[in-house]
């Protein structure tokens, strides 16, 4: 199989479904195909929430995640309903302060400041875009400037220039983190 | 969902959201005026219709509620305009008692439910295929009624022209199903340029007709049109009523003029029926799916295949009129047909009534707001098998 499968969750409120739709615009436009789909619950704020990406170099036939190369949790309350589409191969990227349980250690995850690196920067609700610089930086999902100008073209107006730093730093943080140690 | 359409890129695809695609597709089929109450999942559709319509030409009006948005578009087409509604389940059931005046006054309509966990306010935010039922008898009495059942987002958008297409040409109401699933995702499309989508025109008498008989039969069962305002006299009305258009009682008039609006879509078999098979050419296992249940089945069909499974699938994309002599022309050959669906059982029972004297028809039902995935439906075939 050719395809490439994302999870981003974590809960409502924490921008995962439009992180989803930049990557998935990226990646459209650097060739590929996409199916992007999404869970959320009926709040306004809070609950699970999550954006799921399949990318392929054809047509995308069965559009869901069954067995995720990447996922990325920004709140631990996400984290149960993942087990089951992890494999040995998964990579998994973690917020350090908002996800403590060790229930994924054995998957050997990557755990980044990505919340606090948001809050530095001057607004929590960038650690979406802090999160996706890691990931493009960690992965060949696409490149670093697709992935800017999906921002542009997708992110709210008053956020563009936050989330560009955003990005920026993630991708800092992503690349420090894929050094061998 | 902010800007839920991509611009195109350099070889034409676009990433468009399922209910983004609905909405566009209105648009290039025409159509022209769009009433309804907004509701989750199918929300995107009432708010891209809002900014799109205006600058068609058209006309977006949110209602008070869905009774009196499904009054608005029935109004809207007798006045000669393309008009559509979209909801999901708990607006569905609101909208039925005029679906039913569409039926009887055969006025073209488009109604889009998709569909979400039900019953009652049920599972907002999660998908279901539990409206198959509803879909087709969710009014009262014996009417008529299309409906179509997309299965990608670029599906949507076929469908979406092709239902107002059907409406035109048999003066019925038609509606678009689909699951949470193909509503919310976005996917990868290549969408036609703007105005070169085929379009149906409706019938319509010449203006000013003195001799002009509203509900006179004709050859293919589907009198022609008067509009509004253009001079033919016209009755429309709810109660069954003769050639004229005006109420009867007359047992003769009633029955000849019932059978023929509920035996007019049979004249347009091949206009309306469609359907898609995969790898059934020597399946001796079917499944028979719809919507993204009937992706899941694609790849676990592929993966039957893989492990020496005979299997093959057949996919209604028209779900009511049931595509009957395909599905029958392959039962007669399997050996066993499977249908899975997020309900608990609805569509299975059409399948059971075509099937069951070919052989075994059996079911896999999920309904816990989640989708099937292809693993559950490859582990059946081979139990199956």
């Amino acid at each position: 199989m050719d395809s490439y499968e994302i999870r981003l969750c974590g809960t409502g409120g924490q921008g995962l479904i439009l992180a989803g739709r930049i990557l998935a615009d990226a990646v459209v436009r650097e060739g590929r195909w996409v199916a992007q789909s999404q869970a959320f619950e009926p709040l306004s704020r809070g609950g699970v929430s999550q954006a799921d990406l399949v990318i392929s170099s054809s047509m995308v036939d069965f559009p869901l995640v069954s067995d995720l190369d990447f996922l990325l949790v920004l709140d631990e309350l996400a984290v149960a309903g993942t087990h089951e589409l992890l494999t040995p191969a998964s990579s998994i990227l973690l917020d350090s302060e908002r996800v403590a349980t060790d229930v994924l250690d054995a998957c050997r995850p990557i755990r980044l400041p990505l919340v606090e690196t948001a809050r530095t920067l001057g607004n929590l609700r960038a650690a979406n875009m802090v999160a996706l610089g890691a990931l493009v930086a960690l992965t060949d999902v696409c490149q670093r400037d697709s992935l800017e100008a999906a921002m542009l073209r997708v992110s709210p107006k008053g956020f563009q220039q936050i989330n560009q730093r955003a990005i920026e730093v993630g991708c800092g943080l992503g690349a420090e983190s894929k050094q061998p140690a | 969902m902010p800007n839920a359409t991509s611009a195109s890129t350099q070889n034409g695809r676009r990433l468009v959201q399922g209910n983004a695609a609905c909405a566009h597709a209105a648009v290039a089929a025409g159509c022209r005026f769009f009433a309804g109450y907004p509701i989750t999942p199918s929300s995107e559709i009432a708010e891209r219709l809002s900014g799109e319509l205006p600058k068609a030409g058209g006309v977006f009006v949110q209602m008070e509620d869905e009774i009196a948005s499904m009054g608005a578009v029935l109004g809207a087409s007798l006045g000669g305009v393309k008009a559509m509604t979209a909801t999901s389940g708990p607006g569905f059931s609101l909208k039925q008692e005029h679906i039913g005046y569409a039926g009887m006054a055969e006025i073209p309509c488009v109604v889009v439910n998709v569909m979400r966990g039900g019953p009652s306010t049920g599972l907002p935010t999660r998908p279901s295929q539990a409206d198959v039922m509803q879909a087709r008898w969710g009014t009262h009495g014996d009417h008529p009624i299309i409906v179509l059942t997309p299965a990608s987002v670029q599906e949507i958008y076929e469908q979406t022209v092709r239902a107002f297409n059907l409406a035109e040409a048999c003066r019925v109401p038609v509606v678009v199903l689909y699951d949470e699933v193909v509503g919310h995702l976005l996917e990868t499309v290549t969408l036609p340029a703007p105005g070169t989508v085929a379009l149906t025109a409706r019938k319509a008498p010449p203006p000013n007709e003195a001799a002009f008989v509203p509900f006179a039969d004709t050859p293919d069962g589907v009198p022609p049109m008067a509009r509004f305002g253009d001079g033919n006299r016209i009755h429309t009305t709810g109660l069954v009523h003769g050639e004229d258009g005006f109420p009867t009682q007359a047992p003769e008039v009633i029955d000849r003029v019932m059978r023929r609006v509920l035996n007019k879509l049979d004249h347009h078999v091949e206009l309306i029926e469609s359907y898609e098979t995969h790898a059934v050419d020597d399946a001796e296992l079917v499944v028979v799916a719809y919507g993204i249940t009937a992706r899941a089945a694609r790849r676990a069909v592929r993966l039957a295949r893989d492990r020496g499974i005979k299997a093959g699938l057949f996919r209604p994309v028209t779900l009511w009129p049931f595509p009957e002599r395909p599905l029958r022309d392959l039962a007669a050959h399997a050996k066993a047909i499977l249908v899975p669906e997020m309900n608990a059982g609805q569509l299975c029972l059409e399948v059971e009534r075509l099937c069951a004297a070919y052989g075994s028809v059996e079911r896999l039902n999920r309904i816990d707001g989640e989708p099937i995935a292809p693993a559950a439906i490859l582990q059946r075939l081979e139990q199956m098998g």
